[in-house]
């Protein structure tokens, strides 16, 4: 060791450069968390995007124009499914800007539905989310040979009459259903969704406003 | 003029030093320059829309009466200028021919074993570069927000929030929100995709080069026998330069001929983003992806320290996972003693090769399997599933043996010690 080093050894630059370094990266660090914390989008909920609750009204989710209550009488069994979103009864508000209120509509013949399925719809109408719970598309193709709802995303087929069964593709689980009921001559929700709608997401990371 | 320069910024002493640096000439050493080439047509096509994009889903008046979202009505009017719809073009098969290039670079690296000693680095590198170029591609496609792209988007934010554990916050962060419908997803996707994401693309590749100057570039076989233990190649200038010349206005012309003869993403007949979900396929460097989430049955679902696996993070994020893992690790398995300078020849390496035909074969066939539902409605054989898993498994074991037998036939065992 020569005298340099021995110097260097004892003096006190290296541990305050040393501490100043340290305290320098430190910092920063600590500020770098802010610029993290803002990267969290922050949701905000207008009417639009509202969740679907019992009492909504149940309007045709295309054609355009001023919303359109779907009528029981429009519907015919063997018919493919409607698309739908709900609409707040009193301010007249529809639901569309929430891709998981997308609904799907369909009839059967009554005697053609599973018991616990026929339950919860009208006269043979039921309902459910149209939100594939595989990667999350609008299910929205009519397999009229099977009378099944199919995802063109990934090919998942769902069958309605069976409580949205996955009867084709890679879905891990059925759609849940819509209870309805008939007020004033148009389709109303009766309940929420009985299920998870969607992809099944991780923990809510999103702040709510 | 040139003295006057020389006397102040020393050109002569930068030609011998830099100039005549000796570039080995091979057909396949252009296609990292193709890749670099389409890399930047897309940054100054990439430029000229952001002129006239408008990052935002508010709702705006069409002229004809049609409300619809700002960026699709921004893209509508991109089109609608002069060599707008060229320019667009231009920008999307670029991004194609960037991915392409890339990846036929890496096959080339994997075939000729120039992830070796002392390039490692260098490759995992060009890893970070095709996966972040396909990256930066993904977040592109959102954009003009038409219905196709937001149903392609969405599939993407699916396979995101279903990583266990992070997925969720990834998702977030990533699209500024849920996809579709929140409106900071298309400012925070258009963000990543001209800003965050280009400046690292361009920061690795500037990293990329100075690596492959600083270690020099592999060389054919011949130059062993030209000019052993010197570097055989052309100088950078004049020789090279015209050659780079002559390949990037050759690639500016013909890639602008193809974008004014073939549209690409026509946003004006997907139309604005509807319920009524369009039958979708990504483009076909997802395909494959895409086939193997279609064949993967919905009973692939574990849980696991209160997470779900399902079956659309093991097509969507396990199997790619694991062939980029395999990717990595390959530089520290497959290892050499000595520096490498000459590139080795794929005959010499049976098993290599074939591992890599199989790998194209397994590519192929997934991606055949990305086509089930139109098999199915066709009424085809190959819309079953079982059929597909075959293809998918057995293609690739099949193309192994075959290649490696005849590989063996036609060279012979008498390099055997070098097998690998």
């Amino acid at each position: 060791m020569d005298e340099r080093e021995i110097r260097l050894r004892t003096s006190r630059r290296r541990l305050f450069l040393k501490t100043a370094i340290g305290t320098g990266i430190g910092l920063s660090l600590v500020s770098a968390f802010y610029v993290g914390a803002s990267l969290r989008p922050r949701e905000e909920v207008t009417p639009e995007k509202e969740p679907l609750k019992p009492g909504d009204i149940l309007v045709y989710a295309q054609g355009g124009g001023e919303p359109k209550p779907i009528r029981p009488e429009e519907l015919k069994p063997g018919d493919p499914f409607l698309l739908a979103y709900p609409m707040d009864p009193k301010t007249k508000v529809v639901k569309s800007g929430e891709a998981k209120n997308t609904v799907l509509v369909v009839r059967y013949a009554p005697k053609e539905l599973a018991p616990e399925v026929a339950q919860h719809g009208v006269e043979g109408i039921v309902a459910y989310s149209a939100v594939c719970t595989h990667l999350g598309c609008i299910i929205s193709q009519w397999a009229a040979d099977k009378k099944a709802a199919l995802c063109p995303c990934h090919g998942g087929t769902y069958d309605l009459k069976a409580g949205a069964k996955v009867i084709a593709g890679p879905p891990p689980r059925p759609v849940p259903q819509l209870p309805l009921k008939v007020e004033n001559g148009v389709l109303v929700a009766a309940g929420e969704f009985l299920g998870e709608v969607g992809v099944k997401a991780e923990a809510g990371f999103c702040r709510h406003v | 003029m040139y003295k006057w320069l020389d006397e102040r910024l020393d050109l002569t002493g930068l030609y011998h030093k830099v100039l005549r640096k000796a570039f080995p000439v091979h057909h396949s050493f252009f296609l990292g320059e193709i890749t670099l080439f389409a890399f930047v047509v897309l940054v100054l096509t990439g430029v000229f829309l952001t002129l006239n994009f408008e990052p935002s889903i508010r709702e705006v008046k069409l002229p004809d009466g049609r409300t619809v979202p700002a960026a699709y009505a921004s893209v509508l009017y991109i089109d609608s200028l002069p060599f707008g719809a060229v320019i667009r073009s231009l920008h999307h098969w670029s991004a194609h021919v960037m991915i392409a290039a890339a990846f036929l670079h890496m096959l080339r690296i994997l075939l000729t074993g120039a992830y070796k000693k002392p390039r490692e680095l260098n490759y995992l590198v060009g890893l970070a570069l095709l996966g972040l170029a396909v990256v930066t591609a993904f977040t592109g496609y959102a954009l003009p927000y038409d219905n196709y792209a937001v149903t392609a988007t969405r599939i993407g934010y699916g396979i995101a929030n279903s990583i266990p554990w992070i997925g969720g916050a990834l998702a977030q962060v990533m699209f500024g929100g849920e996809f579709p419908g929140s409106t900071h997803s298309i400012p925070r996707l258009f963000s990543l995709h001209v800003l965050w994401l280009p400046l690292l693309l361009m920061a690795l590749i500037g990293g990329h080069l100075a690596i492959m100057v600083k270690q020099k570039h592999t060389q054919p076989r011949y130059a062993e026998k030209v000019a052993p233990g010197k570097i055989l190649g052309v100088p950078m200038y004049p020789q090279q330069m015209v050659m780079m010349i002559i390949l990037f206005a050759l690639y500016v012309g013909i890639m602008t001929i193809i974008a004014g003869a073939f549209l690409a993403h026509p946003i004006e007949a997907f139309g604005p983003p509807t319920p009524n979900t369009p039958a979708v396929k990504p483009d076909w460097y997802f395909l494959w992806i895409y086939g193997i989430l279609q064949i993967i049955p919905s009973s692939w679902e574990f849980h696991l320290f209160g997470a779900t696996i399902g079956p659309e993070f093991i097509g969507g994020a396990v199997v790619p996972g694991l062939l980029a893992l395999i990717g990595l690790l390959l530089p520290f398995v497959d290892t050499r003693k000595d520096k490498m300078r000459y590139l080795e020849l794929p005959s010499e390496h049976p098993v290599r090769t074939s591992a890599i035909l199989s790998l194209l074969v397994f590519f192929l066939m997934s991606t055949l399997a990305g086509y089930k539902i139109d098999f199915q409605q066709q009424g085809s054989l190959l819309g079953n599933n079982a059929v597909l898993w075959t293809l998918v498994l057995g293609g690739p074991l099949l193309t192994f043996f075959l290649s490696y037998t005849l590989m063996r036939i036609f060279y012979g065992k008498a390099r055997e010690e070098k097998a690998f």
